[in-house]
């Protein structure tokens, strides 16, 4: 019944996103729009050229990052996980710097952020190995080093290029913005969105075994290696797209999980589903702010998310919600 | 030996079987601990005693499948266990370990609910009317029904035992094994644990436990296997294994072993000569 109202919370934020934006549109300019999407004119354009993509790209970040979120969560049996620990984000900032530094075509920026992202997320998953098995303290030992020192390439860049307008590609990403996504950006990100949905719901029976350890798991017929891969496949192929869309794009993954799990509880079977469904809906919203609050300027999502998250965030935890493994 | 089944569980007693070991060599960190062991393991409760370090753990976790022996095979009813897909072993095999962390949120309803996970297909999410029937046996079987909703993290160590042991009867086990399930236990959770472990048995499961106590052991064990570096030292029935010889042979420490009417007492006659050199062994105490 919780997960019913999550799910009614999806298209009313969809609602609320495609009808206010930029432009002011009345109610019935609105309605003729939506119901008429071949009649053309400036409300037709903004409606389905702009809002409606900016939303479903909106919902598809939130859903990924929050799905990563769950499920790196889960593997790291540690509920204060970020899916950026991949590494996936601070890989593919770097290479965004390096490439804007040294004048790479703009259209060749995007992919060579994504190849980067994943090739950082590998290098992080090899340092975690342990025999077969990842181990989830050299996991986040080598996430958190790797992307610190990534970010360092990151500040370089920015320093060189602080006179030029080159840096403006670095700075979006760094924001965490949709600011002129479309369809087409969506199309590029989907196939990696799909498969780790795909990937990421077919582990979620394992998972609610995994709660109880590692050992307990494996001795209840889980393969907990195979089990550990997926999930850091899946994890990483969700945050790739959600970067590749949206930059950096904090506290969704970290704080959506840990909201969703006070609200339906730790049973993977409902926290998985309230996760992308808040997640969609808190990003949808959030970008809603975003476009309007300041318009037409906008404001960077990220930024946005951080300065309402974070206090939410710590407010939460220091009321006793990060309590989880003993 | 064994008693008549338990009327509680008549729709579900688990089937007779027979757990060989044959020529078993297991090592750890590349040291090998116990080699060429050889046992027939066909029922009741069955007791591994040992010194630290002897290689007891490793041995109960090679006989559950998670990990290869390094020579030599376990088979259950006459499968190698190691062939058996992960989750066709965890339906004739549960192994329990008290030690490892555990996710403090967590029901017991939802931990037990857990153990049903190897008689579902991984498409197969929702819990069946048997998982449900298994589940609440298990909960009223270790006293913890009105615990259901209780959190992981709210529970005694006691407690905490008892739902693992909930875990291995809803798991519907044939075989089940434990890793010093007294530890870190007061006297009466130790006691209601082992009666737990006993009815299990009576039940008609092989149940293999890592004990600490020799006087556990003696009480409520049909079968004691005393190990020691060299590999079986003592097998056989609680009187029959655990004589003043091979405890020494086992733990380098003379003993007495006393009669009592329920078990054997034993009574440490002089300290660890090699451990400690320095100091002299005294004489026997009365």
């Amino acid at each position: 019944m919780r997960i019913g109202a999550l799910a009614a919370l999806v298209p009313l934020t969809m609602l609320i996103g495609i009808a206010f934006g930029g432009a002011a549109l009345a109610p019935g300019v609105l309605w003729n729009a939506l119901a008429h999407p071949s009649a053309g004119g400036d409300a037709a354009t903004i409606i389905w050229q702009l809002r409606i993509p900016r939303v479903a790209i909106a919902a598809t970040v939130g859903a990924t990052l929050a799905l990563a979120g769950v499920l790196l969560q889960s593997l790291l049996r540690n509920p204060i996980v970020d899916p950026y620990l991949t590494g996936v984000s601070s890989g593919a900032g770097a290479s965004i710097a390096i490439a804007a530094t040294a004048g790479v075509a703009p259209a060749l920026v995007p992919p060579l952020g994504f190849v980067s992202g994943l090739a950082t997320a590998i290098l992080v998953a090899v340092l975690a190995r342990r025999g077969p098995r990842l181990d989830a303290e050299r996991l986040v030992l080598a996430g958190v080093s790797l992307s610190a020192l990534l970010s360092a390439f990151v500040t370089l860049a920015l320093e060189r290029l602080a006179r030029g307008t080159a840096s403006e590609a670095i700075l979006a990403w760094l924001a965490g913005s949709l600011a002129g996504r479309g369809w087409a950006d969506l199309g590029a990100a989907a196939p990696e969105a799909i498969l780790g949905v795909v990937i990421g719901v077919a582990t979620i029976p394992s998972l609610n075994v995994l709660r109880l350890g590692e050992g307990r798991a494996a001795a209840l017929g889980v393969d907990v290696t195979r089990l550990q891969w997926a999930l850091l496949v899946a994890a990483t192929l969700l945050t790739a797209a959600a970067v590749a869309l949206a930059g950096l794009v904090g506290f969704v993954g970290l704080v959506v999980p840990h909201l969703a799990r006070r609200v339906v509880g730790p049973d993977l079977r409902a926290l998985v589903p309230a996760s992308v469904l808040a997640g969609a809906s808190l990003v949808v919203l959030a970008d809603t702010f975003a476009r309007t609050l300041a318009a037409p300027a906008e404001i960077p999502l990220g930024v946005l998310l951080a300065f309402v998250g974070v206090p939410t965030f710590l407010v939460l935890y220091l009321r006793g919600a990060a309590r989880a493994y003993a | 030996m064994r008693k008549p089944t338990s009327p509680l569980r008549a729709e579900a007693v688990p089937k007779q079987v027979k757990l060989a070991l044959e020529d078993v060599e297991i090592e750890r960190g590349g040291r090998t601990l116990l080699r060429d062991v050889s046992l027939v393991l066909d029922g009741g409760v069955i007791a591994l005693v040992g010194a630290n370090g002897v290689g007891k753990t490793t041995l109960l976790r090679t006989i559950a499948g998670a990990l290869a022996p390094a020579a030599g095979a376990v088979r259950l009813d006459g499968v190698p266990v190691r062939t058996l897909h992960a989750r066709e072993r965890a339906q004739q095999i549960a192994l329990v370990d008290p030690t490892e962390p555990v996710l403090a949120a967590l029901t017991v309803a939802g931990a037990v609910a857990a153990a049903r996970f190897p008689h579902h297909r991984w498409w197969e999410w929702e819990a069946t009317p048997q998982d449900e029937a298994a589940v609440d046996e298990a909960l009223r079987r270790t006293g913890l029904t009105t615990f259901r909703a209780r959190e992981l993290g709210t529970l005694s160590a006691g407690e905490r035992q008892r739902v693992w042991i909930a875990l291995a009867i809803a798991q519907r086990a044939s075989v089940v094994l434990l890793d010093e399930p007294t530890s870190h236990l007061d006297l009466k959770a130790s006691v209601e644990t082992l009666q737990l472990i006993r009815e299990l048995a009576r039940d008609g499961a092989l149940v293999i436990a890592v004990l600490h106590q020799l006087e556990e052991a003696a009480a409520f064990a049909d079968r004691v296997i005393v190990l020691g570096c060299e590999g079986i030292v003592a097998d056989g029935s609680p009187e029959g294994a655990l004589t003043a010889e091979s405890i020494e042979r086992a733990y380098d420490v003379a003993v007495t072993v006393e009669r009592r009417p329920g078990g054997l007492a034993f009574h440490r006659n002089a300290v660890l000569r090699q451990a400690h050199p320095q100091v002299t062994p005294r004489q026997d105490r009365p």
